[in-house]
């Protein structure tokens, strides 16, 4: 009953809507009666393909900041995502198939994307990248960047650890072979005066992760400092740096709900943050701007940078209470 | 042994079966006596395999009707049959290659010593056991533990007609026990069939080769296109009769009386037959 | 043999890997594999695979801990209701496998895709997240630890309890393997199921049964992960299954069916984990960690082969 009320009161308001756009269209001029029409910007629909890991926290804060910014700016948003290169170049051809307005892409491998961007392109689809290829976009034929520069991220955690005073950091990548993972050890590294191990981990299986980093600081006490690419990391390395019975610290890249709380109560000192939220609210938002006004940042040179940002002691208080909403 | 005049132990009359418009069975009936082996004959495709799925109780009849010592007997799973007393002993053989002879022996009938959750097998039993029986069954196997597939095909067949021996079957069916073996282990296998007789069971023996049968056999039952084509205790009988019936009997005799006109000295009369 | 092999290379090339301590790592790391391994290797014996086995221990995580977060229960009661689901998930696999007849490798491997397909999408329609919430400040979440992921301290050398749990799964299945009725059912079931349903061995209901046991060695290993971990991510499991299978096979189950020991599964795990955590301990290229893994697993496999070639031609 309620539900068959429902959709009849719907169908009535968006006869009145329809109407109403109607009359806006009839009428020539008018400064006020375009601004009305403005807000009422027809349903866009845009794709965003990630190459995240299924069911991976990080990669779901940026897919809520994207819906937010969504279903403000009455933006049809159809998220998907594969780790395989592969797979997410199909997924973007399945888009420009279905005639979508704008492609949102990671370029996690610029090399397999350039191919399909390039087909977006000559189908005058717009396509923004986010996230990660912050040194590939322009080359592969995005119009704009939102995201950080791994590069960036790294070397502020190689400062960081510095002034930490830290001697032998461990380098923690969930996922052998990705470009984003690689380039952030690798700065970290050399902004690192310390000596820097980097140590593989099985990020499907958490035992083992906790397992592997347990082994590794027995084998190697001199190790003060894990670093974790990924927020779930840091929480099993501090198990593991537990058992180990070693005196590391830990801190991390990227954020979650449980890992904010770790930090405030002191068990992991830090985390470089790039913001994923702002990442997929800013992206969707670039095709709202550039589909309704024909605005794009960076002037196609330069990207827009969501980070590092820190999250430490200092300002972790005003980050817990949209931790706990699954936003940070 | 000859046919004593004893209530049969299992008894089919009329039975009939089919699968969708194929008749598999038409009309059959057969008794089958304690310490009597009646042997089935017949040719591929004669309904052999339908009937013993039947008494087995892998299949339903459709018609007439099956009794068990005098009672009529529905059953609906080999584990009914064998409870009724009707062990069988299959072509491929229902023994498990990679498990040692003794866990084979008692392989569905495990005997069990203790209380759940601690009930275990009772190993030692287990194992005298099926040594006892084996050898009991004039067969010596040097290792208990050894897997039944190390074993020789004759060896094999003893095994499961011991097995079925010692879990008081009354009435045991062999499947073409002799069909895949040579000649030698195929003596062994019917030597068991006649000391199986002496214990006193009641013995269905399936096989297409008369002279097997006809060493062993107290009756003999040839089957012909699912319908019955003899049914005569040895006495009637002699292994000529037998092998005339299983080679076609009836039909055999009108070939042979037409092969007799047409085999005149003068070859030119079956040229002269053609032409016309 | 292989076992000794792999530990010997290590014990040789990696000083940190002679510590009791590493050692105590490396039981602990090849415990979670040999777990789910006990449950695989039985069912495997049994002539049957489950491709779902990794997915599955997510699955009963996952769900154990959404149940007890979002109706507020004893976290007791959600690992109840996570045992249910993963021993009906087991239920399923059977029963299809033994109704339909298709080869179990295809009905596992489409419950393994709607598993990770639905640990997604229930955890992301429960929770808004793809995560289940934490749930260390649950009641019972105290005793629960205690017993799948606590550990204890015998002659100054921390001990996970986990690695007790499958030395007694293992004595466990052993002994059902050896010397109960069951034991020769499942022998049988795979390694002649016809023959073994006609001297009325239950065929089907002992298939269904070992699913069920995988599944509840699945529930068990899914329990450790939740509360050592205290939240569990819905992606992980995927490929897990084939470890959990690699550990069987390493250990002597015919991949057929009708051959193998819990034993023997046992050392396979233990294989596979002292191969993973060695190389690390050897600080070995960490580029190579996947080839250093497997081409141990290779030298494991040979000698196993060449050591039982030499004992059968004596």
């Amino acid at each position: 009953m309620t539900r068959r009320f429902t959709r009849r009161l719907s169908s009535v308001l968006a006869a009145i809507a329809t109407a109403a756009l109607v009359l806006a269209g009839c009428s020539s001029t008018g400064g006020a009666q375009e601004e009305q029409a403005a807000l009422d910007t027809p349903e866009y629909k845009i794709a965003m393909i990630t190459h995240a890991e299924p069911g991976d926290t990080f990669w779901d804060i940026i897919r809520k900041g994207a819906e937010a910014a969504a279903q403000k700016s009455n933006i049809d948003l159809q998220y998907a995502s594969s780790p395989e290169a592969g797979q997410q170049a199909t997924l973007v051809d399945n888009a420009i198939d279905q005639g979508v307005d704008g492609i949102a892409l990671t370029l996690a491998t610029p090399s397999a994307m350039k191919g399909v961007v390039q087909r977006a392109n000559n189908a005058g689809i717009p396509v923004i990248a986010f996230n990660s290829g912050i040194d590939d976009w322009e080359e592969v034929g995005a119009m704009s960047y939102y995201g950080t520069d791994e590069t960036l991220a790294g070397t502020a955690f190689g400062k960081r650890l510095n002034d930490e005073g830290a001697k032998h950091a461990l380098c923690v990548v969930q996922s052998q072979g990705q470009v984003a993972l690689e380039e952030r050890c690798q700065a970290l590294k050399d902004a690192f005066n310390g000596k820097t191990t980097k140590i593989y981990v099985n990020g499907e299986d958490m035992t083992s992760v906790q397992s592997t980093l347990e082994a590794k600081l027995q084998a190697d006490p001199s190790i003060d400092y894990v670093a974790t690419l990924g927020a779930p990391y840091a929480l099993t390395a501090l198990d593991s740096v537990k058992s180990a019975g070693s005196t590391a610290e830990v801190a991390t890249f990227d954020t979650n709900e449980e890992l904010v709380s770790k930090i405030k109560d002191g068990s992991v000192n830090f985390a470089v943050d790039q913001q994923p939220y702002l990442q997929g609210y800013l992206t969707v938002d670039a095709f709202w701007l550039y589909l309704s006004n024909g605005n794009f940042a960076g002037g196609s040179k330069e990207p827009v940078l969501t980070g590092p940002a820190f999250i430490d002691q200092s300002n972790v208080d005003t980050i817990v209470k949209y931790a706990q909403k699954g936003t940070r | 042994m000859t046919t004593t005049e004893t209530a049969p132990v299992l008894e089919l009359t009329d039975i009939g079966k089919s699968f969708g418009n194929i008749h598999a069975l038409r009309g059959v009936s057969l008794s089958v006596r304690a310490g009597e082996v009646t042997c089935i004959l017949g040719d591929n495709g004669a309904g052999k395999s339908t009937l013993i799925k039947i008494i087995s109780g892998l299949y339903q009849h459709d018609t007439g009707h099956y009794q068990v010592a005098g009672r009529p007997m529905k059953c609906s799973s080999p584990r009914d049959a064998l409870d009724q007393g009707i062990a069988t002993v299959y072509q491929d053989l229902a023994l498990v290659p990679l498990l040692p002879v003794w866990r084979n022996f008692f392989l569905g009938s495990e005997p069990t010593l203790g209380v759940w959750p601690l009930r275990r097998l009772d190993v030692a039993h287990m194992r005298r056991t099926a040594d006892e029986e084996l050898r009991k069954m004039g067969i010596d196997i040097p290792d208990i533990d050894q897997p039944v597939g190390t074993l020789s095909g004759g060896q094999r067949q003893v095994l499961a007609i011991a097995r079925a021996i010692h879990f008081g079957a009354k009435v045991l069916i062999l499947d073409e026990p002799t069909a895949a073996l040579g000649v030698k282990q195929s003596g062994v296998v019917l030597k068991y069939i006649s000391a199986a007789r002496e214990a006193g069971l009641g013995v269905i023996f399936i096989t297409h080769n008369p002279h097997h049968a006809y060493l062993v056999g107290d009756r003999f039952v040839i089957l012909r296109q699912g319908t019955l084509e003899l049914s005569a205790p040895r006495a009637e009988l002699t292994l000529d009769d037998l092998t005339h019936h299983m080679a076609g009997g009836a039909e055999l005799d009108a070939l042979k009386h037409e092969l007799q006109r047409i085999d005149a000295p003068d070859l030119g009369a079956v040229h002269d037959k053609e032409k016309t | 043999m292989g076992a000794i092999a792999v530990f010997l290379l290590f014990f040789a090339v990696a000083t940190p890997f002679r510590e009791l301590d590493s050692l105590s790592t490396v039981a602990y790391a090849s415990s979670t594999i040999g777990i789910m391994a006990v449950g695989v290797s039985l069912l495997m014996i049994g002539g049957e695979f489950d491709l779902s086995a990794g997915v599955g221990v997510i699955t009963s995580a996952l769900a154990a801990g959404m149940f007890a977060y979002e109706l507020s229960l004893n976290v007791w009661v959600g690992a109840a209701l996570a045992l249910v689901l993963s021993l009906t998930i087991g239920f399923l696999n059977g029963y299809l496998v033994v109704k339909t007849k298709l080869p179990s490798f295809l009905i596992t491997l489409s419950t393994f895709l709607m598993l990770q397909g639905l640990n997604l999408a229930v955890t992301r329609w429960v929770t808004g997240s793809v995560a289940s919430p934490p749930i260390s400040d649950m009641a019972g979440f105290g005793s629960a630890s205690k017993v799948f992921a606590s550990s204890f301290t015998v002659a100054g050398v921390g001990v996970q309890l986990t690695v007790v749990w499958w030395i007694a799964f293992i004595a466990l299945a052993t002994w059902v393997l050896l010397r109960t009725k069951v034991g020769n059912w499942i022998y049988a079931a795979g390694g002649n199921a016809e023959a073994a349903r006609a001297v009325g061995v239950p065929v089907n209901a002992t298939k269904i049964g070992l699913f069920m046991t995988v599944g509840f060695m699945a529930w068990f290993v899914g329990m450790h992960n939740l509360f050592r971990f205290n939240t569990v991510q819905s992606g992980e499991g995927v490929g897990q299954e084939l470890i959990y299978i690699a550990a069987a096979v390493i250990g002597g189950c015919a991949l057929m069916g009708g051959w193998g020991t819990a034993i023997g599964a046992a050392i396979g795990a233990l294989i596979l984990g002292m191969a993973q955590q060695g190389v690390v301990y050897a600080g070995w290229n960490p580029d190579l960690f996947m080839f250093f893994i497997g081409a141990t697993l290779l030298i494991a496999v040979v000698l196993n082969l060449w050591v039982r070639l030499r004992a059968q031609r004596r």
